[in-house]
């Protein structure tokens, strides 16, 4: 770069020297030329005049003289042509002088001159001639002649001189180059450097050439091209990164598919909904990915249609995943046109709640009709007559007070629960000693038990820390919890309560020796309506809601229930309680 | 230059659409055996007749598949790697229509049986439904995948639902002996059984396909024990 240019400069000053001084050479030099020439010519002919005063005889016989005079070679020829005397010996030999272009001008015109080379000197000659007249008649002609070896000297002097100032104008313009390319590419340079950054994308900062000229107003543009260029490129990456931050951190599963159908970027969101199962799906088309017949068909639907398509599709089976998938068209941003967007919204949970919510609707709506058909029926027949029958009737009443009485538990029960669940239950968490709880609950239970002869019966340690309870709710805890393992006890079976210190906890264990769950079955007790044998249970006038409640409350309470059953040997029912700790100690 | 670009990026074309038609055919004959088996367990008759009607859109992609691959075959003359490809699917193409036909049978199999008392709860049939979907799932998985190990995993199944059937088959003879009433049933549950050890078959010999697809070597006739384990390993050899 620096080399070139300094070429180029050094280049154009040497050929402009060049020329100016081919010209001055070329036209000084013919000046020169001329000028000598002209001032030997008219010095050859002040002394041809004054020799041609003199008659031709005395001017031949004084030759010799006149030569050393007039410093020149001096000829006479006769009106013939013959050489009369000549002072160049080497010359005698030539015969007839009369047909040289110098004589033949003289006689014409009356002087005549000529620039020849002649041999014998070596040297361009200037020959002069003039006539010698004898009255009206020419007489003779004197010629003088000298070499021009002055003329050529001097030119050759005059072409030393500008040879040498050309050497010098050479070494000047070689500094003067240097200088001016040095200060030409010195800001270019500088440009080439800050564009080179540029290239590399690293911060360029801002140019430093404050000159006037024209390339000062280039690093003016430059500099405000980059501020607008790094002005872009910061806006692009701020919304570059707000798109990047909805596409990557939003919940739900994000697809791009190509225009070739192949996943082309899928967020984290889409990768955490799918999980390791369907492996590295970027690349694929959406059939090879997840070979799932409905999506297909949902995309097979908005190509045909071009709308966007919202669907809820299954994927898997264990568990299942339900999303709503929407499918549209990217339209309107360059570079994505003819790309197809996949939204996946997990709805899984959505729809096992509104499973659970159907279920609950059904369950309540069977729980209700079992005891309102009984009472129906009964009051239907009192009405036919049978309460004619007092015997009969009184009957038929113990009956219906009996369903109304699960009836009323019921709706009691789901009273408790909806008021747990909405947060309406007002908690008095104090300080519980288990002891005088679990007497008073199990005088409750006393009776019931006594009647199936089975052995009921509490080990309440001494020196038990107190517990962090609602008392009410802590009794009807353990009612619900003993009142069960009554139930699901055979006669002549037993029914313990215990309790132990366990760490920053209480631990009731309830064990009975009934007939026992299940083991696939003990995750689902805690569900509403669940039992695992539906008609003993209500045989035993359960409303398949008590283990919900304990379950809620025990949540309440900050507690924990584990349930541990063998079949046929009994079930034993955990209950952890957190030790009361006094809010200043 | 440009010319052969366009070419070949048209004959990949061809090559993806075979692929892409391959996969919707095991999804459709994927969900048919999902249907049927729900149809079989929950005892909806209606679900089994979707799949009786569905089946005609299996044979329909079943000969569309057949006619690309053979005009793919006589038009472009494909060598090596997609030769194979070509020749793999088309087998696999096979597989999936019988597979389709199966899944019918049973089908018709399950409205007779709901016309009836079900004869026993079923334990060993979604079992043995549930392996031979995931054997089909699984040799699709690796045919997109080219997974050779997995392939031969898929190939070792065939075992499982073989005892699951013969299991089936002697439980049904006790109850055909103790009671000719449930002969009827027993005889159609059999059938449903033994469709089901089929459609294991032709998963099986997907599997055997892309097994060959990706390895060249020819597993079909031999049982899933007797290939060496190192199958997949074994350097590509042209066919």
């Amino acid at each position: 770069m620096h080399g070139k240019l300094f070429l180029k400069i050094f280049g154009s000053y040497l050929v402009i020297a060049a020329i100016a001084i081919g010209v001055v050479g070329f036209l000084v030099g013919n000046q020169i030329r001329e000028k000598l020439d002209r001032q030997i010519e008219a010095e050859l002919f002040a002394y041809a005049r004054i020799v041609e005063l003199a008659p031709v005889r005395e001017v031949a016989q004084r030759a010799e003289e006149i030569a050393r005079i007039t410093l020149a070679r001096v000829t006479v020829i006769d009106r013939d042509g013959t050489v009369i005397a000549e002072t160049d010996r080497d010359a005698l030999a030539i015969g007839s002088h009369f047909d040289r272009p110098e004589i033949q001008e003289a006689r014409v015109r009356g002087k005549g001159t000529a620039v020849r080379y002649s041999q014998t000197v070596g040297e361009e000659m200037k020959y002069v001639a003039l006539p010698i007249r004898k009255g009206d008649q020419i007489a003779g002609y004197i010629r003088l002649a000298r070499p021009l070896v002055e003329v050529r000297r001097s030119v050759e002097a005059f072409t030393g001189i500008l040879l040498r100032s050309f050497l010098v104008i050479l070494a000047l313009s070689v500094a003067a180059a240097l200088f001016f390319s040095r200060r030409l590419t010195a800001p270019i340079r500088e440009m080439e450097r800050f564009t080179e950054r540029l290239r590399r994308g690293e911060a360029p900062g801002t140019l430093l050439i404050r000159t006037p000229d024209e390339i000062g107003l280039l690093a003016e543009n430059i500099n405000y091209i980059v501020e607008e260029l790094q002005k872009r490129i910061d806006a692009l990456q701020e919304e570059k990164a707000k798109v990047e931050a909805a596409f990557s951190s939003a919940m739900d599963g994000v697809l791009l598919l190509g225009i070739d159908g192949k996943i082309e970027t899928l967020n984290q969101g889409m990768r955490s909904l799918i999980g390791e199962r369907y492996g590295e799906i970027a690349g694929k088309t959406p059939l090879e990915a997840f070979r799932n017949l409905d999506l297909q068909k949902a995309l097979d639907q908005h190509r045909a249609s071009g709308r966007p398509v919202s669907q809820e599709i299954v994927f898997g089976e264990e568990p299942p995943h339900v999303f709503d998938v929407a499918i549209s068209g990217v339209r309107g941003v360059s570079g994505s046109e003819g790309k197809t967007l996949l939204v996946f919204h997990d709805v899984t949970r959505l729809k096992k709640l509104e499973r659970m919510r159907v279920d609950f609707v059904a369950n309540v709506t069977h729980e209700i009709k079992t005891p309102l058909t009984a009472i129906l029926g009964f009051v239907e027949t009192l009405q036919e007559g049978a309460i004619e029958d007092r015997e009969t009737a009184r009957k038929f009443l113990g009956t219906i007070a009996r369903h109304a009485e699960r009836l009323n538990r019921l709706v009691e029960d789901l009273l408790t629960i909806s008021n747990i669940e909405l947060g309406e239950m007002r908690f008095c968490f104090e300080s519980v000693a288990l002891s005088g709880i679990v007497q008073s609950v199990m005088h409750i239970l006393h009776v019931k038990a006594q009647e199936k002869r089975i052995d009921l019966a509490a080990e309440i340690p001494d020196g038990l820390p107190p517990i962090r309870a609602d008392r009410d709710r802590l009794s009807q805890i353990l009612i619900n919890v003993l009142d069960n393992a009554v139930k699901f006890t055979p006669e002549g079976g037993r029914v313990r309560l215990s309790a132990a210190a366990a760490g920053d906890e209480v631990l009731l264990r309830i064990a009975d020796t009934g007939i026992g769950v299940p083991r696939d079955e003990i995750g689902r007790l805690g569900e509403r309506f669940y039992r695992v044998d539906k008609t003993r249970s209500r045989e035993l006038g359960g409303t398949g809601l008590g283990l919900s409640i304990v379950k809620h409350l025990m949540a309440a309470h900050r507690g924990r229930l584990e349930i541990e059953s063998q079949l046929g040997r009994g079930t034993t029912v955990s209950l952890y309680f957190p030790v009361f700790r006094d809010a200043s100690s | 230059m440009e010319e052969t670009r366009r070419t070949i990026t048209h004959y990949e074309r061809e090559l993806q659409e075979i692929k892409q038609n391959l996969l919707y055919l095991g999804a459709l004959t994927e969900k048919a055996i999902e249907n049927v088996t729900a149809s079989l367990l929950e005892r909806k008759s209606d679900v089994a007749r979707q799949v009786i009607e569905g089946d005609a859109e299996i044979d329909r992609l079943d000969t569309d598949i057949e006619e690309q691959c053979i005009r793919l075959l006589a038009l472009r003359q494909p060598i090596a790697r997609d030769l194979r490809f070509i020749t793999t699917a088309i087998k696999i193409n096979g597989h999936l229509e019988r597979i389709g036909d199966m899944a019918v049978n049973i089908a018709e199999r399950v409205l007779a049986l709901n016309e009836e008392p079900q004869l026993k709860p079923y334990i060993d049939l979604p079992r043995m439904a549930e392996i031979a979907r995931e054997m089909i799932r699984g040799s699709l998985d690796a045919f997109v995948r080219e997974d050779c190990q997995l392939a031969n995993s898929i190939r070792r199944k065939d075992a499982e639902i073989d005892t699951l059937n013969e299991q089936i088959f002697r439980e049904l003879l006790t109850f055909m002996l103790e009671d000719a009433r449930t002969i009827h049933r027993a005889l159609l549950i059999m059938q449903v059984s033994k469709n089901l050890e089929r459609i294991a078959d032709h998963a099986k010999g997907i599997a055997d396909m892309v097994v060959y697809m990706v390895t060249g070597i020819n597993v079909r006739h031999q049982w899933p024990g007797e290939t060496p384990d190192d199958v997949c390993d074994t350097k590509r050899q042209q066919p």
